[in-house]
């Protein structure tokens, strides 16, 4: 009774995996690196477009993993490709999680280091954050589940409420004209605002957990969703707020944005500190999720199942995220990352799907 | 090397435990059985209790037959009406029709039951260790010359208290009837309360030495038989020689003993354990403890009161909201106040900025450590006001508050401010209609100010995030605890933060998995 003999999730929680591990640190810097390349207003078509094609391979992954409905990708990729390039492809992943949990964390660290604690040095941020994320992950998937359960109201209602707020300082002006140099920049900055999604092929990994197998397409569509339509409503409102040219002066367009107005006769005046303090309950999020899947690659793929793992991932994170000398390689991090988990991501499912398919029809011949 | 030694070590306990039980072996395995002859029977017996000067020996005849009766029983604790009313009259006037053969054995006993004692409860037993065992535990034991069998009657009659509405939980409305220390009276008085057949109460005994009756209460027909076995298997894992307390009992099957929070409800309500007996959870209730344990439980119940129940809807909801925000504040207020001030003065209205800075003007300390004076001395103060006799510990709390409110202030150790701060977290903490939930978020209260005090807002959320990395990881029996917050089932959320009318509350909570799931049609 106390332990069932596998942890499951229901097909709400793992939404909330999903929509949990796409925010994460992006939506902060998400108005300036997707106006960076496109230069016009149009980002938030960009975004739309983008979030239609990722919510287009979410189901894919999603059928993918109805193939294999007790393993992970860890484990049936071994099948697919066969032993030894399997294990290539995880521990690739496994590299590629840690080093998107340690840009998690660095990023928190400097953004808590900008505007909340001047002064205190980046380590001492960083180290009870990755210990109480040490601590959450021993818990399992289903503490994991349950946190993000009661992080993702809290901070998604605080957000949309200061963005409301914000309202009175956005003018439609700035997002005209609708694409007045065409459909050309909109294109260009598609793999940008992609980039911001990266997260959903989460469901690779814990749709083993899932109670529910059959019938879950809402799972993916919702997940992708969620962070959809708060995206576009960010954007818009930061760009139609601050002007194309002041979002892409700005290294965080989303706290300047905040910053730029002042509610008076309410409790606070200014928001900025207090919404980066929520948000960074949203990045645990992220991290704790990165960092359970890559002791999930670790486990699966050597078979064993032990808390060493995750001890012995914590201080990797830490040197990993340490790497960056500013917070301009920070950013350069981040692209490296996002980039790479597109490439990673959008194809590699698809592949893993026609090899599935072609295999199951040689059985069938033979 | 240490760990070898530490073994060896246990080893040798493991030895000499062994050996201890060897010993004892050969006592508890000679069965002395009663041999029919009185006079032996009664130096038996006489060898093994008789020095107690409460226990007593009353010999005498059976009517005209002759044959011999004695009875044993401790002064003031066997039921001496039963004594004096019933085992006297019936065997002194008992006057056996002559058969012709006189009464022996099978015929003798068979006399006695069926036609000489007039009372209820009856035991036969034959060795040594029930009689003076029932006779330790309040019975009479009547040993007749001839019978091999002794009657053990009646159960202990114990002076009780009256009921009384329980002190530690208050309500303004519904029934105000609290458990007593007497057993037999709790359960009956939940027998009259819940009229239902499947109302089940399961006996079972804790304590090696001093056995104290426990019982376990629950509905047949909704409780999740997979949490009853688990129940049953945590209370049959207790070995320890004696339970003063349900608390005693709590601390033994509770999930987690690191963790701050209670994992187990505790109550004086007769309504609240009837309203978890309806909900699937299980009840249990020791002897000689006025206080029932509720298991499983989640963090809501613990911040919900029955009153919440008999109030409308719409006051209980705000009411019970009040208290979600009140166990926020004593938890963050003072931490939140530390983060503010010493780090982000930034985000407070510049006026209010002012006026605080003003007041701090002159205190040497810094916040944390003028937190800490207050916070401290209001703990000691509410320790000393709990220990004291009544009158003086309320002449406490008003000295205390004098010195702690005004001369602090007066003297510039702390600021006016931080008086409110404490004061009103204070009072908040004592919004909590559960008393050792009260104690827990008081403990936490001083680590998030820790928190705060070295890393500000951050800190505040880091703590908080600690906080739910610690709930979310925590069951009580198979239940998350922060169950219905996570696991979302628009049912159960009827009943978490708002209390939806009677009316709509058609279904049992979920998260318990109860049997029978219609709670009104």
């Amino acid at each position: 009774m106390t332990s069932s003999p596998l942890d499951r999730i229901t097909s709400y929680q793992a939404v909330m995996f999903i929509t949990n591990f796409i925010f994460g640190a992006g939506i902060l810097t998400l108005p300036r690196t997707t106006t960076e390349k496109i230069k016009t207003p149009d980002s938030w078509i960009a975004i739309i477009v983008s979030g239609l094609i990722i919510t287009l391979l979410a189901v894919i992954i999603l059928k993918l993993c109805q193939r294999y409905p007790n393993e992970t990708f860890y484990q049936f990729n071994q099948k697919l490709l066969g032993k030894w390039v399997g294990s290539l492809l995880s521990l690739t992943v496994i590299s590629y999680y840690i080093a998107l949990s340690a840009y998690e964390v660095r990023t928190m660290a400097e953004t808590t280091r900008l505007f909340l604690l001047q002064g205190t040095p980046t380590w001492a941020i960083m180290m009870p954050f990755l210990w109480i994320g040490l601590y959450l992950v021993q818990g399992g998937v289903n503490a994991i589940a349950r946190l993000l359960e009661i992080i993702f109201p809290i901070t998604v209602i605080f957000f949309l409420l200061v963005m409301f707020l914000g309202m009175k300082i956005f003018e439609v002006d700035n997002l005209r004209p609708v694409l007045g140099s065409g459909v050309k920049p909109v294109l260009k900055g598609l793999t940008t605002s992609s980039l911001s999604f990266a997260g959903f092929e989460i469901l690779l990994f814990i749709f083993m957990f899932m109670k529910e197998k059959n019938k879950v397409t809402k799972v993916p569509l919702l997940g992708v969703a969620i962070p959809f339509i708060y995206y576009s409503f960010t954007v818009v409102i930061v760009i139609g707020s601050l002007s194309v040219d002041a979002v892409v002066s700005q290294t965080w367009p989303v706290l300047t944005f905040v910053r730029s107005f002042e509610i008076t006769g309410l409790l606070f005046e200014r928001f900025d500190s207090l919404i980066l303090v929520i948000w960074i309950m949203q990045i645990f999020a992220t991290y704790v999720i990165a960092l359970f899947i890559a002791t999930l690659g670790l486990k699966q793929i050597f078979s064993k199942s032990t808390h060493a793992f995750i001890y012995s991932l914590i201080p990797l994170i830490y040197l990993v995220s340490m790497i960056p000398k500013n917070i301009n390689e920070v950013f350069k991090m981040a692209d490296i990352i996002g980039n790479f988990s597109l490439c990673l991501f959008s194809i590699m499912p698809l592949i893993l799907f026609i090899i599935s398919k072609v295999k199951e029809r040689k059985y069938e011949k033979m | 090397m240490k760990w070898r030694r530490l073994n060896k070590n246990k080893m040798k306990i493991e030895e000499s435990a062994k050996k201890a039980k060897q010993d004892k072996q050969p006592f508890q395995e000679s069965i002395n059985e009663v041999t029919g002859n009185l006079t032996a029977d009664l130096n038996l017996i006489r060898k093994e209790i008789g020095h107690n000067s409460d226990v007593k020996f009353r010999e005498f005849q059976m009517g005209t037959t002759g044959i011999r009766i004695a009875i044993i029983f401790i002064d003031g604790f066997a039921d001496a009406d039963v004594i004096n009313n019933h085992i006297l009259v019936d065997f002194m006037s008992a006057s056996p029709k002559e058969t012709g053969h006189p009464l022996k054995n099978s015929s003798l006993k068979d006399y006695i039951k069926n036609q000489a004692l007039s009372v209820s409860g009856l035991n036969e037993v034959r060795t040594l260790k029930d009689i003076t065992s029932g006779v330790m535990f309040g019975s009479i034991a009547i040993l007749v010359d001839g019978l091999e069998d002794v009657f053990l009657v009646g159960g202990a009659k114990a002076k009780t208290r009256n009921i009384d509405e329980p002190a530690t939980e208050g309500s303004v409305r519904g029934p105000r009837v609290g458990f007593i220390e007497n057993l037999k009276d709790n359960t009956a008085l939940l027998r009259r309360h819940g009229k239902d057949q499947n109302l089940s109460i399961i006996s079972s005994q804790v304590g090696e030495r001093s056995k104290k009756e426990l019982v376990i209460i629950y509905m047949k027909d909704i409780v999740d038989p997979h949490l009853l076995e688990e129940v049953k298997q945590r209370i049959n894992k207790i070995k320890i020689d004696d339970v003063h307390d349900s608390s005693y009992i709590e601390q033994l099957i509770e999930d987690n003993f690191l963790s701050p929070f209670p994992q187990v409800q505790s109550t004086e309500r007769l309504d609240r354990v009837m309203s978890a007996l309806m909900e699937g959870r299980i009840a249990l209730l020791l002897d000689g403890s006025p206080f029932a344990l509720i298991v499983p439980v989640t963090f809501h119940m613990l911040l919900q009161s029955p009153e919440d129940y008999y109030e409308r809807w719409m006051a209980a909801t705000l009411i019970r909201i009040l208290r979600y925000f009140s166990a926020f504040i004593a938890l963050f207020g003072p931490s939140l106040y530390i983060a503010f001030i010493s780090f982000h003065p930034g985000l407070i209205p510049t006026k209010l900025i002012f006026s605080i800075a003003a007041t701090r003007e002159g205190v040497p300390f810094p916040p944390l450590i003028e937190a800490l004076i207050m916070e401290l001395s209001i703990e000691v103060l509410r320790e000393a006001g709990l220990r004291l006799p009544k009158p003086i510990g309320q002449s406490i709390g008003i000295v205390g508050g004098l010195v702690i409110g005004e001369a602090a202030v007066q003297a510039g150790i702390v600021s006016p401010i931080m008086v409110i701060v404490v004061a009103v977290t204070a009072i908040s903490s004592f919004t909590l209609p559960q008393y050792n939930v009260g104690i827990a978020l008081r403990m936490l209260r001083f680590a998030s100010m820790l928190f705060a005090s070295v890393f500000g807002l951050y800190g505040v959320i880091l703590f908080f995030l600690l906080l739910c990395s610690h709930l979310v990881r925590l069951k009580s029996f198979g239940i998350p605890y922060v169950s219905p917050a996570v696991s979302f089932r628009l049912n159960d959320w009827k009943d978490f933060m708002i209390r939806v009318p009677l009316f709509l509350m058609k279904r049992r909570p979920k998260l318990l998995h109860p049997k029978d799931s219609v709670r009104k049609r």
